[in-house]
């Protein structure tokens, strides 16, 4: 296994470079079959998005792998190789495993624990697997990294707070209500905020829909749109009390509810909550309304505080999710190296037994005849002997692999033992 | 034999304690489900030496120590109830460690077993007993979901979510646990009053004594009541309610603990 992973980010390059050096879907095929047949590399993967482009292969030399893979981007976008330098990074190994790992779960990512790039490494990776780039190397690493993925979003609240408006309104209503089922929006204003705002709702389970306008026609559209009903202007406060979310957006230049208002609705809902999102500039709710028991008013700035403090709560569980790749890392490069003395293991045994087959051979012509009973009397003695002579070496093989800097070591046993290098 | 299950019962119970530590400490859910292992089989050992006490003299309630245990294993079983119910972990943060420290104080407190004095010796203690205290072990659920509310209504209102935003359950579930745990614990203290006074009755010819207990349950019992009737007449609920239900569990402490300075007629309070 000899990994080498390069690659730009939103962290290392600005948007315009990361455009240039864009793998857009069509070519992928392409892309894949000139960077495993170019250098000779065993295997290959790239993964492009709109926020990075990665380029991992499973080369057969490291010393030269970084270069090549550089180039092969340079060349692939036709770009000068000194123009793009500053804004590649490239790891190796366990530093290559441990990047894809964060990025696959979301660690590295603009939004801190967003959930899409694990579909689009996935599809990258499957992407390799239709061109026939990614074998047994990356496909261990791979399924590996969707676990961590898997993990870090299970066992950590990285993702379990919202980090847009509109989701962000979905969860406060949630810390209100509980359940949105049953529940009514009123959306005043037929803005596109408050629309995308009441389709998040409804799709999280608000059963009613009612929509006022200062033109009609306009709220019965809207209304049409969600199966909701449409309320007459002048009929506001007949059917206020009705809702229990209110999403305001009018054009209004003073005060729709004030705290009068507010005092009145809670009265007539004999006191059940109202949660109004307030997202008109200038705003259409008297922030005072606030004060009113039983109501919270949330305004735009508002929404985005409360963003602002779920981003630092993911930024919190981050700190457990690097925990997490850091233990993966640690299994994976440890289970990994173990992997690789296997074929020398196997080797050893074949290169052994047919030194006892030779010999055999051999001191047959010299024994004559023998019957069943000495035949497998010898066949299990030199069988023994071999297994006695070859027990130490094979399991200080075994507890070399565990250590990664014991390649050498490996190699002295392999020459001792007259092991060709394969 | 009691001892040592009680004893046993507080090593179980501490896993709880550690757990809410934990979970205030690193802001992340660990041990949650050791700690419900714990309180569970903790439940089970507090009852076994509830039962063996029980079955040597009678329902040990009759001191200090037997009463502090007693409250101790009827909020565990709320707890369970309620979890049973809403799968709130939150709620374990505030009464794994009560449950500890109520355990432990009745194992440092030694009283005395004296036995029931003849008089006293009644069905309706085996009524009057039980349900007052079920009752106070609702209650305590319901002012743990008030004081819960509350915080949540706070980070709801200052628009700046904190750590308790992400921790607490919704609003609706607050309220919802108040109230149910409330018109479970009202009728269970009204039956535990009534008990009372008909064994009164029977032991000293009077339904009603002038013993400070007495009267403090009685304006406890009033408290809880006026709470009960704005809530289904009124729709009283969320803030207020939380507020006069936290009001309402003061005056339940006071009736349990304080009273014994009043000098009263009620036995454990007696040394």
């Amino acid at each position: 296994m000899n990994l080498v992973l390069v690659g730009v980010s939103h962290k290392t390059a600005p948007v315009e470079i990361r455009e240039k050096l864009c793998f857009p879907e069509p070519r992928l095929p392409e892309a894949l079959q000139e960077l495993k047949s170019r250098y000779d590399h065993e295997e290959g993967m790239i993964l492009s998005t709109c926020n990075r482009v990665e380029v991992l292969v499973n080369t057969t030399n490291l010393d030269d792998g970084v270069r090549q893979v550089k180039d092969f981007i340079c060349d692939f976008h036709r770009l000068r190789n000194e123009f793009l330098e500053k804004f590649l990074y490239d790891f190796t190994q366990r530093d290559a495993i441990r990047h894809i790992f964060r990025v696959a779960s979301s660690l590295d990512s603009m939004v801190l624990g967003e959930p899409q790039i694990l579909g689009q490494v996935k599809s990258a990776f499957n992407y390799a697997q239709t061109a026939g780039t990614a074998g047994s190397v990356l496909s261990h690493v791979m399924s590996k990294a969707f676990f961590v993925a898997k993990r870090v979003r299970s066992e950590t609240g990285i993702a379990s707070s919202a980090v847009s408006v509109s989701y962000t309104a979905v969860e406060l209503a949630k810390k209100i209500f509980n359940e949105l089922s049953g529940k009514t929006v009123l959306m005043l204003g037929a803005g596109k905020m408050s629309e995308l705002a009441a389709r998040h709702l409804t799709s999280s389970g608000i059963s009613h829909v009612l929509v006022w306008n200062r033109t009609y026609q306009r709220a019965l559209d809207l209304a049409a749109v969600f199966r909701g009903h449409a309320i007459r202007p002048e009929e506001l406060f007949k059917h206020i009390e009705k809702a229990d979310i209110i999403i305001s957006s009018t054009g209004a230049s003073s005060f729709i509810l004030n705290k009068t208002d507010g005092e009145r609705l809670i009265h007539l809902r004999k006191n059940r909550p109202v949660f109004i999102i307030d997202i008109a500039v200038p705003r259409d709710i008297d922030p005072e309304i606030n004060k009113v028991s039983n109501i919270f008013l949330y305004d735009i700035d508002d929404l985005r505080n409360v963003i602002d403090a779920n981003l630092k709560q993911r930024q919190r569980q981050a700190q457990f999710a690097e925990e997490i790749v850091r233990q993966e890392v640690e299994s994976f490069v440890n289970s990994a190296t173990a992997m690789d003395v296997a074929p020398t293991i196997v080797s050893l045994r074949n290169h052994w037994e047919s030194i006892r087959q030779q010999e055999l051979a051999k001191s047959k012509n010299r024994l004559g005849a023998l019957t069943q009973d000495q035949q497998a009397a010898i066949d299990s003695l030199t069988q023994t002997l071999l297994n006695k002579i070859l027990h130490g070496p094979i399991s200080e093989l075994k507890t070399l692999s565990r250590n990664p800097a014991a390649k050498e070591h490996i190699e002295t046993i392999k020459r001792i033992l007259g092991l060709k290098d394969r | 034999m009691s001892l040592i299950l009680l004893r046993l019962t507080i090593a179980l119970y501490s896993i709880g304690l550690l757990h809410s530590f934990l979970t205030i400490i690193t802001r992340k859910k660990i041990l949650f489900r050791v700690a419900l292992f714990g309180i569970c089989s903790g439940f089970l050992g507090h009852a076994l030496s509830i039962l063996y006490t029980w079955r040597e003299t009678h329902l040990p309630v009759s001191n200090l120590h037997q009463a502090l245990s007693f409250f101790a294993f009827v909020i565990v079983l709320a707890f369970l109830l309620s979890y049973a119910r809403y799968r709130l972990d939150s709620l374990s943060v505030f009464i794994f460690p009560l449950v500890f420290i109520l355990t432990l104080a009745a194992n440092l407190i030694s009283s005395p077993q004296q036995p029931l004095p003849e008089i006293l010796k009644s069905i309706w203690f085996y009524i009057h007993i039980p349900s007052t205290f079920l009752g106070y072990g609702a209650f305590f659920v319901t002012f743990a979901a008030s004081v819960m509310y509350l915080i949540q209504e706070n980070e709801l209102k200052r628009r700046r979510p904190q750590a308790f935003y992400y921790r607490l359950p919704s609003l609706e579930i607050c309220d919802e646990l108040g109230y149910k745990s409330l018109s479970i614990g009202f009728p269970l203290l009204t039956i535990g009053i009534v008990a009372g006074a008909l064994w009164a009755n029977k032991a000293w010819q009077t339904y009603w004594g002038w013993d400070p207990k007495i009267i403090w349950t009685f304006v406890t019992w009033l408290i809880y009541a006026v709470l009960i009737h704005y809530r289904l007449s009124a729709g009283l609920r969320g803030r207020r309610a939380a507020f006069m239900a936290i009001v309402g569990f003061i005056f339940v402490l006071f009736t349990f603990i304080g009273t014994r300075y009043l000098g009263t007629a009620h036995p454990y309070i007696q040394r």
